[in-house]
């Protein structure tokens, strides 16, 4: 647990100035002059307390009452999330949701990984590349999504099934078919997302100290062997970032899901967010809405923990 | 903690103060009224030329506030915030929801000047379960068949009549090259069968009208039971399967088309057959297809009957009501609904006139589209079951059975056993099960 914990505490007392009682007696000296790191903290806490922790207590709060905006909320206790354990198309969004997480993170891990040996390096080429590469990061997910929309036109006509056609595959269904639009999904998910790692690996590669290559290599490691045993320990520290933040964006995915299918075919690529979306929206259910999203919000704190506590550990 | 606690407390208060004065009217108040609509671009300039010859009229300002987006996701956050506009305009559907929410008022016919006028089948769609006026109708529709005349000509068929032709004008429109490019890429029948919005519902409750079908039957007393188990809700799923999973005529894709794509799939040559509102006559003629289709009454099956839909104007709880009844007299008056139809010619936000006194058809220069559009509507509309408590909910699950058994090409007669399982589940729910 924590060499990282340890770690930053040690740094904070060696950084306030040893030893800590001492700096506990000038604060006082100083008279009141506590206060000021919170003034300049003061605004974004309070940007955050009005945007993020209100509305979350809020929401909290909310997944309590059968919720009617007008004639005032009934209470119902935790009726809300009785609710949710019995609702089959929400038990089985939850199972979408991890499967597409899972998939979606290794897959854009592995990619961005690949790519980043592929294209680290200070050569102007390479930065050309790498900029290319990155672009499906910063287009629109709406954007890119109508986009793959006409790409996986799933007739034989279609751009992606003309290619396929070419090489003697016959025209596939894609995200009109419930047993390929999840798959399809992540693929488009995996193309957004890949870059962005393959960003944070080139990061993590470029840190890694050139000598411990080459006395690998004078050990008479080849490529593959550097790999397994310089590159790869090394990148550790990146990979937990990049499963980490990973992990998180996959389990709230949105945009992709609402604007690629919304939850279709048959309900095969339903998640959990836009599933939230549809009964705070649609069924007009807010408080079955905020039960669900508190739940999100409990596992999505707990995961955070659980690989916080697992690269600890690993660390040790 | 204790900011906890603070949270707990001023949201008590908050909600405590919710059940204070609901329903209550600010008939005394004065001040320019706020309107909110649902609807966006073209829409709000037709909207806004109605509003200013309001203005010019009787003195009193408008300010409005549209959004095609959670229109009534944001209503509700005005209601939680008791700062309810004074009136909104909202698909016709949304009647029961209002008022089960109770942000909407109870209209008096007599205070609504030109009241008399009013359209009967529209004007009884606006009352609730139990026959109070809820809302006062805007415009309505009913749902046409658009062909390619074009591809019809090409292939020598016959314009539709029945059923049986529409699905033979179907098959050879995606099997004989309608368009003549040599490239199997033409479908005959475009149809938007999304769950969003509850889409797929939408398009299949005319097949199920006219099938004999129906969603519920009623027990009396605002009371239903679900209907969906018949032998002509089977028949109705049925044949929308054999469209799509046996002769496979239906453009690809359509399980996650909403209305916009399956409008491009007609507008760009991909389907030749769709089912929509006349609304669409605007839309289409300002595309290649203007002028390549005609329009019939839909022959889905042996009954007559097609979807209609409405919108409504809406009182809302707390309204300034001397001056929101001027509005709603004025809106359903003959000068505001001729402008709702042709001020702005992209956008019909009047499609068929509410006013018994004001013909579509001549608003538009006598175009036949709109003579058919009237004709159709009086004789076969048929509205779904917008005073339900919260018919969205139920037309949002029909809409993802039906989905997941077109999907799967699924036993018509399973899913219809479900779906109908379900729709009483949730009539039950919202307290008008019988």
């Amino acid at each position: 647990m924590a060499s990282m914990t340890t770690s930053t505490a040690r740094t904070a007392s060696e950084a306030s100035a040893t030893p800590g009682r001492r700096a506990g007696s000038r604060r006082v000296g100083r008279g009141g002059r506590a206060y000021v790191p919170w003034l300049f903290l003061a605004p974004a806490l309070l940007f955050l307390g009005v945007f993020r922790f209100w509305p979350t207590a809020w929401g909290m709060y909310l997944s309590l009452f059968h919720v009617r905006p007008y004639l005032g909320n009934q209470w119902i206790g935790f009726g809300n999330y009785t609710k949710a354990f019995g609702d089959p198309a929400l038990i089985s969004a939850v199972w979408h949701t991890i499967f597409d997480a899972l998939a979606s993170v290794l897959g854009s891990a592995f990619i961005g990984f690949c790519l980043a040996l592929l294209l680290e390096g200070p050569a102007r080429h390479l930065r050309l590349l790498r900029t290319a590469v990155f672009l499906p990061v910063v287009v629109a997910m709406v954007a890119a999504a109508e986009l793959w929309n006409e790409l996986l036109f799933p007739a034989r006509t279609g751009a992606v099934n003309t290619l396929l056609g070419d090489v003697g595959i016959g025209p596939q269904q894609f995200l009109s078919s419930p047993h390929q639009a999840l798959a399809s999904v992540i693929a488009v998910q995996i193309w957004k997302s890949a870059p962005y790692d393959m960003i944070i690996f080139v990061a993590g590669l470029a840190g890694i100290d050139r000598e411990l290559y080459e006395a690998a290599a004078i050990d008479g490691a080849g490529a593959l062997q550097r790999l397994r045993f310089v590159t790869l320990p090394a990148l550790r520290p990146v990979t937990t970032i990049v499963l980490t933040l990973g992990v998180i964006r996959g389990l709230r995915v949105f945009t992709e899901i609402y604007v690629l299918t919304d939850g279709g075919p048959a309900g095969s690529t339903q998640t959990v967010v836009p599933y939230d979306y549809m009964q705070a929206t649609t069924n007009n259910d807010v408080g079955y809405a905020a039960a669900i999203s508190t739940m999100l919000l409990v596992v999505t704190a707990l995961l955070t923990l659980a690989v916080r506590w697992w690269r600890a550990k690993v660390e040790d | 903690m204790a900011t906890l606690a603070a949270i707990a407390i001023s949201a008590t208060a908050l909600t405590g103060c919710g059940g204070g004065n609901s329903g209550g009217s600010a008939a005394n108040a004065t001040g320019p009224l706020s309107v909110w609509v649902r609807g966006s671009g073209d829409s709000m300039k037709a909207y806004q030329a109605i509003f200013s010859a309001f203005t010019a009229q009787t003195g009193i300002k408008v300010n409005v506030f549209s959004t095609l987006t959670d229109f009534e996701t944001k209503l509700s956050a005005a209601a939680s915030a008791h700062k309810l506009p004074d009136i909104a305009v909202d698909d016709a559907a949304q009647l029961g929801s209002f008022e089960t929410q109770g942000i909407i008022q109870q209209i008096e016919p007599s205070t609504i000047s030109g009241s008399g006028q009013l359209e009967s089948t529209a004007w009884n769609e606006a009352k609730d379960s139990a026959g109070n006026d809820y809302a006062v109708p805007f415009s309505v529709q009913a749902n046409l068949l658009f062909i390619r005349k074009d591809w019809l000509a090409k292939l020598h068929l016959p314009v539709p009549t029945t059923w049986a032709q529409v699905v033979q004008d179907a098959v050879a429109f995606t099997n004989d090259d309608p368009d003549g490019d040599g490239k199997a890429d033409t479908y005959g029948m475009d149809v938007p069968g999304s769950t969003s919005r509850g889409y797929i519902s939408w398009w299949w409750s005319t097949m199920l009208w006219q099938a004999g079908g129906d969603y519920v039957k009623s027990d009396g007393g605002g009371k239903y039971t679900a209907a969906l188990d018949g032998s002509a809700a089977v028949t109705a799923a049925q044949e929308f399967e054999q469209l799509a999973c046996t002769d496979k005529v239906v453009q690809p894709g359509y399980l996650n088309d909403d209305t916009t794509a399956a409008n491009k799939a007609f507008e760009t040559g991909v389907a030749g057959m769709y089912l929509t509102g006349p609304y669409a006559f605007a839309t289409f003629d300002a595309t290649a297809v203007k002028g390549k289709y005609v329009v019939v009454a839909p022959p889905l099956g042996p009954t007559s009957a097609t979807l209609a839909e409405g919108t409504d104007m809406y009182l809302m709880a707390g309204a300034k009501n001397n001056e929101a009844d001027k509005l709603l007299s004025f809106m359903i008056s003959a000068k505001a609904q001729n402008l709702g139809m042709t001020a702005v010619s992209t956008a019909t936000v009047v499609r068929l006139p509410v006013n018994n006194t004001v013909s579509a058809t001549a608003a538009h220069s006598n175009d036949p589209r709109w003579a058919l559009a009237q004709q159709v509507y009086a004789s076969a509309g048929h509205f779904e079951y917008d005073s339900m408590p919260n018919w969205t909910a139920l037309r949002q699950e029909t809409s993802n059975e039906i989905n997941a058994m077109m999907a799967n090409c699924s036993s018509p007669s399973t899913a219809m056993t479900n779906l109908n399982t379900k729709f009483q589940s949730l009539l039950q729910q919202q307290g008008v099960a019988g």
